[in-house]
């Protein structure tokens, strides 16, 4: 039982005491999640106290028997890849519940159990090292974010719900597939061992084979991403859940996607993976744009910043398939400053919804004037989301353009235009809910934050500022991790691809052709 | 082998819970008339007991394994695993007809001792070594469900599907005895490891044997409810009582696929070559057919029939793998899906009230808030059907896509899966009514399942936990179990 | 000895958190002060760096401070560095600064969100300063996009009102156009050079192929077009107007808009190996030059005559650069800067005194009611003018020296818009001071807070030009190459401000209804130009309009909710119906049953049959 089971077990055991506990005792349940998620959050910092540099392969491991046969481990560990996610997970976590604190009126005890189920499985996700835990950690995720939608969202929450679990279910049966034909040939599922095989050459996949157990793996991380055009759950999903579920959707489970592309499509199938990310980098382009462009013409709040993840998640996918150590540490920058930003973004969405009970753009209009605070927020915000210096997204979107660019130049040219239109979209958004005259029923509706929503913003404007400013915290876990599973790609590519060092000179696919 | 015909301890021993039922069940019709007034719940608690008893019975024979009464009779780890699995599904079933009979105010002996008698037949089934003796055991347990089905004298539905059960049922035995004949025609022979021995022998013609095959496929695979010869199950499910549908589409199902695996994976196993497309076909038609029939269910009872013909499907794939994996990952499954398929037809006897008026899907409205507990355990039961991690339904799955995988049926194993993507559809519609929709009448009227279906919804709650969490102690054991004397 | 840089940015930094944070609660009196002190301060810190750090041609100050980005081999630090270029815009950063913050304290006085006002000044102070100390591209940009957000802040500051906000977002996202341009450039830099450090970069750049260059060169170019209201970009400058005008003068003309030519100054090396790149520049800089100056001569609001001028002004400068006299550009820069703010004070002070009126029609006559203001604006408006000694003479003498050395119809046309820059700003003048007051309410002079930094920027704008003779000063980074000495371009280029000046005051103070019967004569040309050629209202029609619609009904309501939903529910209707077509197998009659039971078996057969029978 070491400090990472513990920060799996933490939210699990929260998780039973709030069904235990009488669901008369709204108070107590909603006090226990949030002290069982700031705890989660506090041992999760022991993960960064104690990560150690150079340490190849994962740390905090612990590896027991959980079914004899066929032979499936509980092993979980993390390197600098999981690190921050984990991490992120958990900081997210009690801000969520902050968030819920009085916008969840009927049904509280399910709701926290279910927060808190969520968090056991996002965190188990990105811990596991063993195929099949992370499959099952996988599909466990599905379950509490399919009530929370259904449950406690909006008016179409049901077709979302049901929308949401069927995409993502129907993506993970391949995937199980997948994991399961990998078993049947290396005999194993720990993910550290078939790595090993593979680049020991101890399994020799066909070029059909790898294309297709890619391809299984793709898909479903795909879906989850969203990769246009697989992404049509997402607005609906966002839109429908309660801004505690769209916050964690966003900020978190998106990441489960990209981060099963880096960790098990990269390094597992680097051959299939290096033939495909032509036409995946131009799908991910596409969904830059694409997002960009739709989210600029949506009339209500959340399905805009629902399309602008679309778009930012674009950035992310193309930043792991440029097979540049630029592209890969700007993309998983990008996993977490989209958590941050779009997080927040959702979090302050749900508050003008608590204030205003709409989500109608045009239902706002020079809340500025009554809530500047909020505003201001809101603001530095947006800001953050489109890439401005100093706040955490612009170095995230440079590194990967940067990235892109040293891969293939034109790439870049066509996903640096979405930073334009981020650039649009956000600030019409914010000159129509911010700007201009109060509408009445907006000025008697739209007191300014209290001390509850300080609390939740605060820590999410700080982490802005912090990772546009001092990335050094942050960045060097994931280089580390970056540079090894970017070996690991090269490891079994045959010699039609040269195989440059991490300079960034060169490097990447665009050369490697 | 030798064949002894006085029998002795051991044989007695070996066919222990058979005797205890059958003696107990005729009891229970003589006690019938002089207590069914007193105590009628008398009979139920005393059926339980006797198949606990028989359970031990099945264990303390599994302490001598081998064969009895002249080879007719096999006592392995595999005839016992299902003995075990078919008595407790009895005692659930049981468990679940408390409420229903005494809302129905039927509680007689004749109900338990009907059951008792159906259970006998598959007890035997799961230990035949000969082609008589199952057939015998399969009609043992088909005439006594028939007439379970038809329970309810007065209740027209029963009636109803009580004589296509019956008709049907007995047409599809034809086919079975037809196969059984002909394998007897060319073989000389109905013991299933002599038959083996003899479709080895190179001088043995094997032209008809495919034939025979076919047949077998035929009545077998209307027992189990596969495709093509699904059609009869949602009627009879739906028109039978709930309690017997649940055992229906449990004990018989189980104990079919055994004797379907048994006949198949020993005798058949040389000549696999011509009869494994025939069970693929059928499996990817039951999946298919099942789960798509069943989106358009608003019936709980028939979307459960439908269920069961994909879940037949399912099952079916792990038979095509024909390994001993393959063998294994069917008997885990078909634990796993009586657990989860009692639990969800104990939930509808307890919302379908008197005359079982309430069956649509839309009685579950609002059960989530109304009765907590109870929609939870749906709610569990489904995602097992589902097949979401930690649970039953989903190791079920794995194993047999597993084992299907490593004899290579790659096409098979995706379709299967997309199929279980498609099921999740209608099973989620379920969680939907239940939990996101307001409470309507039914929900709001709903008293207490009593003590009874109670156990009946937690046990199994519990038992498909226990397989989705530590699935090694049953799959182990049947992985040991699961190659047959040859 | 190090000399702490950081403290120039960082103490603007500090007045904007403590009036950001605070300034709500605290009085007008502290805001101002904190706000200006600050300013002050850096002014201050910029005068001693100056003043100890020796000679900044021979070895300039560079210091390290933390590192920001770093991945694999790239390594991108906070690095400042000031040489003699950075000196010179610290000193008009600060310096101008200043002025405009005690300007504002009076300008402001009667405004709502004083406190907000401050803030932001201050903020785009330090990011003013970032831009002109960085050490390498990317913290560079870092201050290129945060001026450009306190530009977008401070042109939208009177929220409630929609075309403010309206022209804050073009101003940013007409700059997100050019920074495209910008990042392009960079990732173009570090593809080829491996890294984004000033040094390293021009160290290497003399070896690299041209082409790279020349590619490099010209999306820097884009980047300068966008933030220097150069053409194509320049159309967000007329409308930024809608700022407060203290903001006008600092941003909109002193500093942020004339950060694209220090940029392409600093860049002097990558564009002097692009001759290609050059040679654009100087055509876009002439270009704008006349084309803004045309548009100039038939404005109204005084606000808009100056934002024209800047434009064409800003051309003049990327004239200078791209003929090769960067030194020029700079020079033309700081002489820009003095009486550009110059004029956009004094505007702010007319305004005033007209209670808020910019309508030139409804001025006049304020000779005599502000009379600071009047001679003040006329030392501008000669130095605007390029009359001798006035600043601007020096700086645009030489930058059209130099163009007729590399091409002298360059220097025609730029004689000629010298000819109509004297016109419309006498133009203003005249209308504004002469004849009689024609506007409502009793006009009347500005506090001193306001006429205190006129007074300052007048004297500079007279002695500034020979003053600090900056091709002097930064001979030693850009030494002036000795074109062949052209005794008589300078009495024409004086001898066209005189011209202009002349005509305009023919027509507005001679013979005042000469301008009716001259826009009577070439109406549709009046209009044509009036109207700013109707640029605006081209782009609209061809890129906004197009791009929004087109998102909504095609990208939005047909691509996503047509055709994927489209698909993803057609799905689930198939299964459904198929469910359906299930449902009737389901007769319900027994004998179909059997006859399936009979059929599958059959069918069973065949496919044993299929299969090739059983075999061993």
């Amino acid at each position: 039982m070491n400090l990472l089971d513990l920060v799996i077990a933490l939210p699990g055991i929260g998780f039973i005491l709030a069904l235990i506990i009488p669901r008369a005792q709204e108070k107590a349940i909603r006090l226990l999640t949030l002290v069982f998620s700031l705890a989660t959050f506090v041992v999760s910092l022991g993960l960064v106290a104690g990560y150690q540099f150079g340490k190849a392969g994962q740390q905090f491991v612990s590896d027991t028997v959980w079914i004899s046969s066929p032979e499936i481990h509980w092993h979980v560990g993390i390197d600098g890849l999981s690190l921050w996610l984990i991490v992120l997970s958990a900081f997210l976590t009690p801000i969520a519940i902050g968030i819920s604190w009085r916008y969840i009126a009927h049904r509280t005890k399910e709701f926290y159990a279910f927060l808190l189920l969520l968090e056991c499985g996002l965190v188990g996700v990105f811990a596991a090292w063993d195929l099949f835990l992370f499959y099952v950690f996988w599909e466990i995720v599905l379950v509490p974010m399919y009530f929370l939608i259904g449950i406690w969202g909006h008016d179409r929450r049901i077709y979302a719900a049901v929308k949401f679990f069927l995409y993502t279910f129907a993506g993970s049966v391949l995937m199980l597939a997948a994991i399961i034909y990998l078993y049947t040939l290396s005999g194993t599922f720990d993910y550290a061992a078939i790595l090993d095989q593979l680049s020991a050459g101890r399994i020799i996949l066909s070029h059909s084979q790898e294309t297709l157990l890619f391809l299984a793996f793709f898909i479903a991380f795909a879906i989850k991403v969203p990769l246009f055009p697989l992404h049509t759950w997402l607005p609906d999903a966002h839109v429908e859940a309660p801004s505690a579920g769209s916050v964690m959707l966003a900020s978190v489970m998106l990441k489960m996607g990209t981060y099963g592309l880096l960790r098990f499509c990269v390094p597992m199938f680097p051959n299939a993976a290096r033939d495909n990310a032509g036409w995946i980098n131009i799908l991910a382009i596409i969904g830059i744009i694409y997002g960009a462009l739709v989210a600029m013409v949506q009339p209500n709040l959340k399905k805009l910043v629902a399309y602008s993840s679309v778009s930012h998640l674009g950035f992310v996918v193309l930043g792991i398939f440029s097979f540049t150590q630029l592209g890969l540490d700007g993309a998983v920058y990008q996993m977490l400053n989209h958590g941050i930003s779009t997080g927040a973004l959702f979090v302050l969405v749900g508050f003008l919804y608590e204030r205003r009970h709409s989500l109608a753009i045009s239902d706002f209009g020079g809340v500025a004037t009554v809530a500047p605070w909020l505003s201001t927020v809101f603001v530095i915000t947006t800001l953050a989301s489109i890439g401005l210096p100093m706040l955490n997204n612009f170095v995230g979107e440079f590194l990967v353009l940067q990235g892109a660019a040293q891969a293939n130049f034109t790439w870049s040219i066509f996903a640096a235009i979405g930073v334009i239109l981020s650039a649009c979209y956000m600030l019409w958004m914010v000159q129509r809910v911010f700007f201009g005259s109060t509408h009445e029923d907006v000025a008697h509706h739209m007191p300014d934050f209290n001390a509850r929503e300080w609390a939740c913003m605060i820590p999410l404007v700080a982490m802005m500022v912090w990772m546009g400013v001092y990335t050094q915290s942050f960045l060097p876990h994931i280089s580390e991790t970056n540079a090894r599973i970017l070996d690991q790609s090269r490891m079994n590519v045959p010699l039609r691809v040269s195989l440059p060092g991490s300079t960034i000179s060169h490097g990447g696919i665009g050369r490697a052709r | 082998m030798h064949a002894n015909f006085f029998p002795g301890a051991d044989d007695y021993l070996r066919f222990s819970p058979e005797l205890i039922l059958t003696i107990g069940g005729t009891l229970m019709m003589v006690l019938d008339p002089l207590f069914a007034r007193k105590l009628p719940r008398m009979f139920g608690h005393l059926s339980i007991l006797l198949l606990a008893l028989g359970i031990i019975g099945a264990c303390a024979a599994y302490t001598v394994p081998g064969y009895s009464f002249s080879n007719l009779l096999v006592v392995d780890g595999f005839g016992a695993f299902f003995r075990v699995m078919v008595l407790s599904i009895g005692i659930l079933a049981v468990l679940s007809s408390y409420k229903y009979l005494d809302r129905e105010a039927a509680e007689t002996g004749e109900y338990h001792a009907l059951l008792l008698f159906s259970i006998v037949g598959q007890c035997v089934m799961v230990t035949a070594n000969d082609l008589i003796m199952i057939f015998i055991g399969l009609e043992i347990s088909s005439i006594a469900s028939y007439i379970l089905t038809g329970y309810l004298r007065n209740d027209k539905r029963n009636n109803e599907a009580a004589l296509k059960y019956f008709l049907l049922g007995s047409f599809a035995t034809g086919f079975l005895l037809y196969g059984i004949a002909v394998i007897y025609g060319i073989t000389a022979t109905t013991k299933l490891d002599e038959i083996r021995a003899a479709l080895n022998n190179p001088s043995t013609p094997l032209a008809m044997v495919g034939v025979a095959a076919a047949l077998m496929i035929v009545g077998l695979g209307f027992k189990v409810s596969a495709a093509p010869f699904q059609m009869w199950a949602p009627d009879v499910y739906q028109g039978a009582p709930a309690p017997v549908s649940a055992f229906m589409a449990t004990g018989p199902k189980a104990a079919a696929f055994a004797i379907f695996l048994r006949i198949f994976m020993t005798s058949f196993e040389q000549v696999a070559g011509g009869w494994e497309p025939l069970i693929w076909i059928s499996a990817l038609l039951s999946m298919t057919i099942g789960n798509f029939a069943a989106i358009r269910q608003d019936n709980l009872k028939r979307l459960l029939a439908y269920s069961s013909v994909a879940h037949a499907g399912y099952i079916l794939v792990a038979l095509a793998s024909r390994s001993g994996d393959g063998t294994a990952a069917v008997m885990f499954y078909l634990a796993a899906y009586a657990l989860m398929n009692i639990g969800a037809f104990a939930v509808i006897i307890h919302i379908a009230g008197k005359g079982e008026r309430h069956l649509r899907i839309e009685d579950l409205a609002g059960l989530g808030q109304r009765q907590p507990l109870t929609a939870a355990m749906l709610t569990i039961f489904l995602l097992s059907f589902i097949g979401v991690p930690l649970t039953g339904g989903f190791f079920g799955k794995f194993y047999i896509f597993r084992a299907a995988l490593e004899s290579h049926l790659v096409w098979l194993t995706v379709l299967g899966l997309l199929n279980s993507a498609v099921a999740a559809y209608y099973y989620l519609k379920l969680l939907v009514v239940m939990y996101f929709d307001e409470p309507g009448e039914v929900a709001n009227s709903l008293g207490s399942p009593g003590a009874g279906l109670q156990a009946a919804l937690i046990i199994p709650a519990i038992g498909t936990f226990i397989l989705g969490i530590v699935p090694g102690v049953v799959l182990n054991f049947a992985r040991n179990s699961s190659a047959f004397g040859r | 000895m190090t000399q702490n840089l950081w403290i120039i940015p960082i103490l603007p930094f500090l007045g904007f958190l403590v009036n950001g944070i605070f300034g709500r609660k605290l009085p007008k009196m502290i805001v101002s002060l904190v706000a200006v002190v600050s300013v002050l301060l850096s002014f201050g810190w910029v005068m001693k760096v100056y003043l100890t750090a020796g000679d900044l041609a021979a070895n300039p100050v560079t210091e390290h401070y933390f590192t920001w980005i770093r991945s694999g081999a790239f390594n991108v630090g906070w690095d400042y560095t000031v040489d003699k270029l950075t000196m010179i815009m610290l000193m008009i950063v600060t310096g101008i600064g200043s002025l405009i913050h005690i300007y504002s304290v009076g300008y402001m006085e009667h405004e709502g969100g004083y406190y907000r006002f401050f803030a932001y000044l201050n903020l785009f102070m330090f990011f003013m300063l970032n831009l002109v100390l960085a050490a390498n591209y990317l913290l560079l940009f870092l201050g290129w996009e945060g001026v450009g957000l306190c530009s977008y802040l401070l042109v939208g500051f009177y929220i409630v009102k929609h075309s403010a906000t309206t022209a804050g977002n073009k101003a940013f996202i007409v700059n997100r156009i050019g920074d495209f341009g910008f990042s392009l450039a960079m990732f173009l830099i570090v593809v080829n050079f491996g890294t984004l450090d000033f040094g390293h970069v021009f160290a290497a750049a003399p070896g690299r192929p041209t082409g790279t260059l020349t590619a490099i060169a010209l999306l820097l170019l884009l980047g300068a077009t966008g933030k220097s209201a150069q053409i194509p970009l320049y159309v967000w400058l007329p409308d930024a107007m809608e700022g407060p005008t203290p903001v006008s003068a600092l941003i909109h003309a002193a500093t942020m808009v004339t950060a694209g030519v220090y940029m392409c100054t600093r860049s002097a090396v990558i564009f002097t190996h692009a001759p290609a790149a050059m040679e654009t520049v100087a055509i876009i800089g002439l270009v704008t030059a006349a084309f803004a100056a045309t548009i100039g001569l038939a404005q109204n609001d005084i606000k808009k005559v100056y934002a024209y001028s800047t434009i064409s002004q800003l051309g003049y400068m990327f004239l200078g650069v791209g003929v090769g006299a960067f030194s020029a550009g700079i020079w033309h820069l700081m002489t820009h800067a003095f009486f550009k703010a110059l004029l956009f004070l004094g505007a702010g002070s007319v305004i005033h005194a007209c209670h808020g009126e910019q309508d030139m029609r409804h001025m006049g006559g304020l000779r005599k009611y502000a009379p600071i203001t009047f001679y003040t604006l006329c030392c501008a408006s000669l130095a605007i003018a390029g009359i001798p000694p006035f600043a601007g003479f020096w700086s645009k003498d030489a930058i059209l020296a130099a163009s007729y050395a590399h091409a002298p119809w360059m220097y025609w046309i730029g004689t000629i818009t010298a000819g109509m820059t004297a016109f419309y700003v006498w133009r203003a003048m005249f209308m504004t001071f002469f004849g009689e007051y024609r506007g409502h309410g009793h006009p009347h002079e500005s506090p001193v807070s306001m006429w205190g930094p006129l007074a300052v920027l007048a004297a500079l704008s007279v002695v500034g030009g020979f003053l600090f003779n900056v091709p002097k000063i930064l001979n030693s980074m850009f030494p002036i190459e000795e074109a062949a000495e052209v005794p008589w371009l300078v009495y024409v280029s004086v001898l066209a401000g005189v011209l202009g000046i002349g005509l305009a005051a023919y027509m507005y103070v001679v013979n005042l209804d000469l301008p009716e019967r001259i826009t009577k004569a070439i109406g549709g040309l009046y209009t044509l130009v009036y109207n700013k050629y109707f640029i605006d209202e081209v782009y609209d029609a061809t890129v906004v309009h197009p791009l929004v619609e087109g998102s909504r009904s095609v990208l939005w309501r047909g691509v996503d909710q047509g055709f994927i939903d489209g698909i993803v529910n057609g799905v689930g209707q198939e299964s459904k119906a198929v469910g359906g077509v299930l449902r009737l197998m389901q007769s319900g009659n027994i004998r179909s049953y059997a006859t399936w039971v009979v059929l599958g078996s059959v069918a069973l057969v065949i496919a044993l049959g299929i299969a090739g029978g059983v075999s061993r």
